[in-house]
């Protein structure tokens, strides 16, 4: 419905602030930032919960906060990528459940490092993403329909791999990954998802492909004048969203110590990866935002989580809360076009018909 | 799209023959697909067990909540709450009757409630102008997690006999009145989609928002209607699951999400709103439904039922696809190379 938005309107790539504004306005644009805003809500709502319940603030906790974020966290990176070229997945449970439960099953029968694991889970990952695609791209079926038709046939995958049994017992160098630490208090887990957001994000700021995944998402028909292959563009998304869903299956199976049919799928994963996306300021209209918002806003989720169970609600409305967040998330972001604050819907009830139709056919 | 160009008459009457063809296409493999069962199912025509071609309970609900997602196809919409409402209003009538509420006041309560809720997703969506899909999305995880706390510890059942009997279990002359529902529900979707003014305000509404509005059609509240409607018939499945199988359950609604939007789509609807016709969805209805009966009979397990059908979605789409092309709609390069203006992109996702 927005169309396809004018370049002037969007500034294709997040703008490094400060560059050519003066300090004072800088610093006013890098506190209005959306991850700006996730750190203060998180903290706050960490600071409130302490007050209340005093044992929430110790580093075991925190710690085990933060950890138990990084599947959620990594995937919402992955989400990210197609989000970007304004596209959905809601296959990435399934693709996490299957790279857990194949480098699971390898690790526990036959004791394979995970280092081997790892090119294995990014292969896995990456060629289901390259399926999602391919249709996208050269079947032209919506990305919702799309990965809504890959979500039941990989989830069927998942549950056949798994059969009756489930991965239980890992190889004591993943026990190490899960509760080692690099320096005291910061978890190896923390690191490979802090170490994944960087990479992410340098590969969008700083690579040809991640600047095209911005100019398609932005304008499709801009960059394709502008010589970018659009079609391998759009493929690489999938692709990419796919690999780091194969990635965070690989952390799900340290963190969780196994993995079984349903893993991805009955943590809700799909949903909280788009809520952390369109919560960390990235939005589903395509070419805007990053991988850092969504990072934060996985690590909010999971504290706010935690912070909602320690005040003793039933934890049965866990999803219906983060229904409730992505709805606000889509409600305040006012940068989208065609889209109404609710202020001004309140004030202008009788919205205008504009004078002359827009240029474009509207789907 | 198609009625800008110049050479708009050909193309339309080409698309027309598109519609035909799919349709003739549909009732084919529905032909092939009774013949195969017709042997490989002994048994198959004489009744209206689990493997009988009137074994209904396995699909009508799907079947019903397929029509009323129909509705917000047809305006370039989605929703992705029905699975999960069906299976809220089976919790709210059921929860209704165990304090002590007559049954079919809580039956009309509950449909009350769920094409209430499609109201207020309708209303979220045009008052904000948020995409239908991210709305719907929310609502889908709410309505599912208000089920499982509404629902207790107990999950409802054991309903009046004659409850089961009308919704569920009872036969008329043979003829399960499930599928009388469906026949009844059916038919009334033919009219309002192609005898009524709002059907036809609907299709154009999918088929070019802004003609819609220039034409002095009210967009949102076409789309509201539409959306109602569809709650509405998702509580109606949710009333005829809990009346087959005497219980209901949190988790009963959400996967039926996936197979009604595949009856949808492989019924010729587009995906992008604004054209198709009622009578695809419907025979496309019986298509998967005898599908999962034939499957399930060959001791095929739901998960691999479930997988058939994301398949036959993706491959339907795509052959559809080809078709579309093939009869002279314009490609994304041909719009790219400048020979034809911008139309609806496939990569957006408000475009569903």
């Amino acid at each position: 419905m927005s169309g396809i938005a004018s370049p002037v309107e969007h500034q294709v790539i997040p703008a490094r602030p400060g560059r050519r504004d003066s300090r004072r306005s800088a610093a006013l644009r890098l506190a209005r930032r959306r991850e700006s805003l996730l750190i203060v809500m998180t903290v706050a709502v960490f600071s409130i919960t302490t007050a209340l319940e005093p044992s929430f603030d110790t580093s075991g906790n925190i710690n085990f906060m933060l950890e138990s974020a990084m599947p959620l966290a990594v995937l919402a990176v992955g989400q990210t990528m197609v989000c970007l070229v304004r596209g959905i997945d809601v296959s990435v449970a399934p693709i996490l459940g299957i790279a857990a439960v194949s480098t699971g099953f390898l690790a526990q029968d036959d004791g394979s490092s995970y280092v081997l694991m790892l090119p294995l889970a990014l292969a896995i990952g990456a060629g289901l993403g390259v399926v999602n695609g391919l249709f996208v791209t050269y079947a032209r079926i919506p990305p919702i329909i799309t990965t809504l038709g890959t979500l039941s046939i990989y989830a069927g995958i998942e549950l056949s791999l798994v059969g009756s049994s489930a991965v239980q017992t890992l190889p004591a160098s993943y026990s190490t990954l899960n509760t080692g630490t690099l320096l005291p208090d910061i978890s190896y887990l923390l690191v490979i998802g802090v170490v994944v957001t960087i990479l992410a994000a340098l590969f969008l700021w700083r690579t040809t492909l991640g600047r095209a995944l911005y100019a398609v998402g932005n304008n499709v028909e801009a960059a394709f004048r502008a010589g970018i292959r659009v079609n391998a563009v759009l493929v690489s998304a999938y692709a990419l969203t796919g690999l780091i869903a194969g990635l965070a299956g690989l952390v799900y199976l340290v963190y969780y110590r196994g993995a079984e049919g349903g893993s991805g799928i009955t943590e809700n994963l799909n949903l909280l990866s788009i809520a952390a996306v369109l919560i960390g300021g990235t939005t589903l209209t395509g070419g805007k935002g990053g991988v850092v918002g969504p990072f934060l806003a996985a690590i909010f989720i999971t504290v706010a989580d935690e912070a909602v169970l320690v005040a003793g609600v039933n934890p049965d409305w866990q999803p219906a809360g983060v229904g409730l967040l992505l709805l606000l998330a889509i409600m305040l972001d006012r940068n989208q076009s065609g889209r109404r604050s609710l202020r001004e819907v309140l004030l202008a009830r009788h919205p205008k018909l504009p004078l002359a139709p827009p240029n474009e056919a509207t789907p | 799209m198609s009625d800008l160009q110049p050479q708009a008459r050909p193309r339309k009457l080409r698309r027309f023959d598109v519609d035909q063809r799919w349709l003739a296409a549909l009732v084919g493999i529905l032909t092939v697909e009774l013949l195969v069962f017709n042997l490989s199912i002994s048994g198959f025509w004489s009744g209206s067990g689990s493997s009988g071609w009137l074994g209904t309970e396995t699909f009508t609900f799907t079947s019903i909540i397929a029509l009323g997602v129909m509705f917000v196809i047809f305006t370039g919409d989605i929703d992705l709450s029905v699975g999960a409402l069906a299976g809220f209003a089976g919790i709210v009538m059921g929860e209704l009757h165990l304090g002590g509420m007559n049954i079919w006041l809580a039956v009309v309560i509950a449909l009350l409630v769920s094409a209430g809720i499609g109201l207020l997703q309708g209303l979220i969506i045009t008052f904000f102008k948020l995409e239908s899909l991210l709305v719907t999305l929310a609502g889908q995880f709410i309505l599912g997690a208000s089920s499982v706390a509404y629902e207790g510890a107990v999950p409802p059942s054991s309903f009046p006999h004659t409850f089961v009997k009308v919704f569920g279990t009872g036969t008329v002359a043979g003829i399960p009145n499930q599928l009388l529902i469906f026949a009844a529900l059916a038919l009334i979707s033919v009219l309002i989609v192609h005898r009524t003014r709002f059907g036809r305000q609907l299709v154009l509404v999918g088929h070019n928002r802004d003609a819609a509005a220039y034409a002095g059609i009210r967009v949102s509240l076409t789309r509201i209607r539409a959306f109602t409607l569809s709650g509405l018939f998702a509580g109606i499945a949710g009333i005829i699951i809990a009346a087959t199988f005497n219980s209901v359950t949190d988790y009963i609604g959400t996967p039926l999400l996936l197979p009604a939007i595949t009856a949808v789509v492989l019924g010729g609807v587009n995906i992008f709103g604004g054209s198709g016709r009622v009578a695809g969805v419907i025979i496309a209805t019986f298509i998967l439904g005898l599908l999962t009966i034939g499957l399930l009979d060959d001791g095929v397990g739901n998960n691999a039922t479930s997988m058939a059908t994301g398949v036959l979605l993706l491959g339907a789409l795509t052959v559809k696809g080809v078709m579309d092309r093939r009869i002279g709609l314009p490609s994304l390069g041909d719009r790219l190379r400048g020979r034809l203006p911008p139309a609806s992109s496939a990569h957006s996702p408000e475009a569903t």
